[in-house]
């Protein structure tokens, strides 16, 4: 009865604030579609940042082609220094293969030389735990020593720069999300102060015939909810028709940008989560809202 | 049912300050209708404004419906007040609101179950000749019949005491005998009445013991 009453009591009130209420539902609902489309996109570049940094690879040129009885040995030698998920070894042959697949019709330039340039190599994939910029390097420094290795190249120096361009990212997104956030809990504050004081006549009356004061301001919590969960199913329905409208014209282009297959949309969690943060930026507002002192 | 002990009220400080009520005591048994008189500024209402604490007095001790009402925290408020039921001069009616709306929403609020509001709400209503009107609203009556309604709204939670603050003054003589016959109809089913009238016309019409301030002191109490 008592929930039903403060719920038939804050819808009420909403409907007076009016055009007020209106504005706090806007502002929640921006805000969280600006915080919502930063995370969309924050967690596809993570997801590109992931994918590229499982392909980060570090190349040992050897000085000479080992023979074969001592390659073995050699690839033995090399994952000792540690740090490695994996080793494959290219010879000369096979770089050259991969130089004429590579030149495709113009592969027959290869032919003309009077021998095979290249070197051989290793190629060594990074133990997930070490592929950073820092682990990278370390992994590079202790592969030049071996003695058999001419020069090392590789690193991740590119992604760590994407997962900074992210981290950037995350960063103006949340505040503009939280200047954003802060300009909705204000409008519900003023919205629900309105109400205030248009009701206080109601208040007034349920403070003189007993009511607790959680009955007399249940209602205003739950106006502010109730904004905010407006506000949050609007946010999130705005960034799935942005998300619908972009995702055809953006995915042609991810493979080769940030080789991505696909675009993902918020999980249910996460969409979950928006609407919980919508609900509680109006509820907040709500809480704060002040009216006349008791009597 | 309400005892007041040395209870003086003061207002500001310095050179403004003013006593509102210095040094009254009385006591008021269960089932009792006091009359309080007295000329306008006189203490009336600040005394009223004590007893549902509205008011902290600055001295003295007052005991209402068992409640030590000086000692009361904020929380404990809303209790003493579910026993007391309060009318006004003005009958503070909800604008937005019908009769029966007015006098439902105190159950609403107080959390009675749903399927005992109607007919508590029309008993109240009944009580004070105002059924035919449960759907009109405030600004559709009379000044007699907005200050019933008020009176249903103060009895429908079934209070042990009424505290009536002038609910006759803004009423001509055959409204406000109206309103005086109703509320003895209510102090006669056994709820305690302080009934509070700067109207010395109506003091013998009621023929009931009377306290009377002058100043904030109780010059007397008799009957």
């Amino acid at each position: 009865m008592m929930l039903s009453f403060v719920v038939n009591e804050a819808m009420r009130d909403l409907r007076r604030a009016g055009k007020v209420g209106l504005a706090a539902i806007l502002l929640i609902a921006l805000s969280l579609t600006a915080l919502g489309g930063f995370w969309l996109l924050s967690l596809n570049l993570g997801r590109a940042i992931d994918q590229w940094g499982d392909r980060v690879r570090v190349i040992a040129y050897l000085k000479d082609e080992p023979p074969a009885g001592k390659l073995e040995e050699l690839l033995q030698r090399i994952e000792a220094v540690g740090g490695i998920q994996r080793l494959r070894y290219v010879s000369k042959t096979e770089a050259l293969r991969a130089l004429k697949r590579s030149l495709g019709s113009q592969a027959d330039v290869a032919e003309q030389l009077p021998r095979n340039p290249l070197p051989a190599s290793v190629e060594v994939t990074p133990d997930a735990a070490i592929a950073t910029p820092e682990g990278t390097r370390a992994l590079v420094g202790r592969l030049t020593t071996l003695p058999e290795v001419e020069e090392v190249q590789g690193g991740s120096q590119w992604v760590d720069g994407l997962a900074q361009f992210r981290r950037l990212f995350q960063g103006v997104g949340l505040v503009i999300g939280a200047v954003l956030a802060v300009a909705a809990i204000l409008t519900v504050t003023t919205a629900t102060t309105l109400v205030l004081h248009l009701r206080r006549d109601e208040m007034e009356i349920m403070r003189l015939v007993g009511a607790t004061e959680h009955v007399i301001r249940a209602p205003r919590l739950v106006q502010g909810m109730a904004q905010g969960l407006v506000a949050a199913i609007v946010a999130l329905a705005t960034l799935e028709i942005a998300y619908a409208l972009a995702v055809p014209r953006l995915e042609p282009l991810l493979p080769v940008t940030l080789g991505l297959e696909r675009v993902t949309f918020l999980s249910p969690v996460q969409a979950l989560a928006l609407i919980g943060t919508g609900t509680m930026l109006g509820a907040l507002g709500g809480f704060l809202a002040r009216g006349r002192t008791p009597a | 049912m309400i005892r007041l002990q040395h209870v003086s009220m003061v207002f500001g400080a310095g050179p403004s300050r003013v006593a509102a009520l210095s040094d009254v005591s009385f006591h008021i048994a269960k089932g009792e209708f006091v009359v309080l008189t007295g000329a306008s500024g006189a203490g009336k209402t600040t005394l009223l404004r004590l007893l549902y604490r509205a008011e902290s007095p600055s001295e003295g001790d007052i005991d209402v419906a068992g409640f030590d009402v000086a000692a009361l925290r904020r929380s404990e408020i809303p209790r003493l007040r579910r026993s007391i039921g309060i009318v006004f001069q003005d009958a503070k009616l909800l604008a937005g609101r019908t009769v029966f709306e007015n006098v439902a929403f105190v159950l609403r609020v107080l959390g009675t179950a749903r399927r005992d509001i109607t007919p508590k709400a029309f008993a109240a209503l009944k009580a004070v000749g105002l059924s035919a009107r449960a759907q009109a609203y405030p600004h559709q009556l009379s000044q007699g019949e907005a200050q019933r309604a008020s009176l249903a709204r103060a009895i429908v939670k079934s209070p042990g005491l009424l505290l009536a603050d002038e609910p006759t003054g803004n009423l001509d003589e055959e409204m406000a005998s109206e309103i005086l016959g109703l509320v003895k109809d209510i102090w006669s089913r056994g709820t305690t009445v302080l009934f509070a009238t700067h109207q010395a016309r109506l003091v013998p019409q009621l023929k009931r013991r009377t306290l009377k301030l002058e100043g904030g002191r109780l010059v007397k109490d008799e009957g």
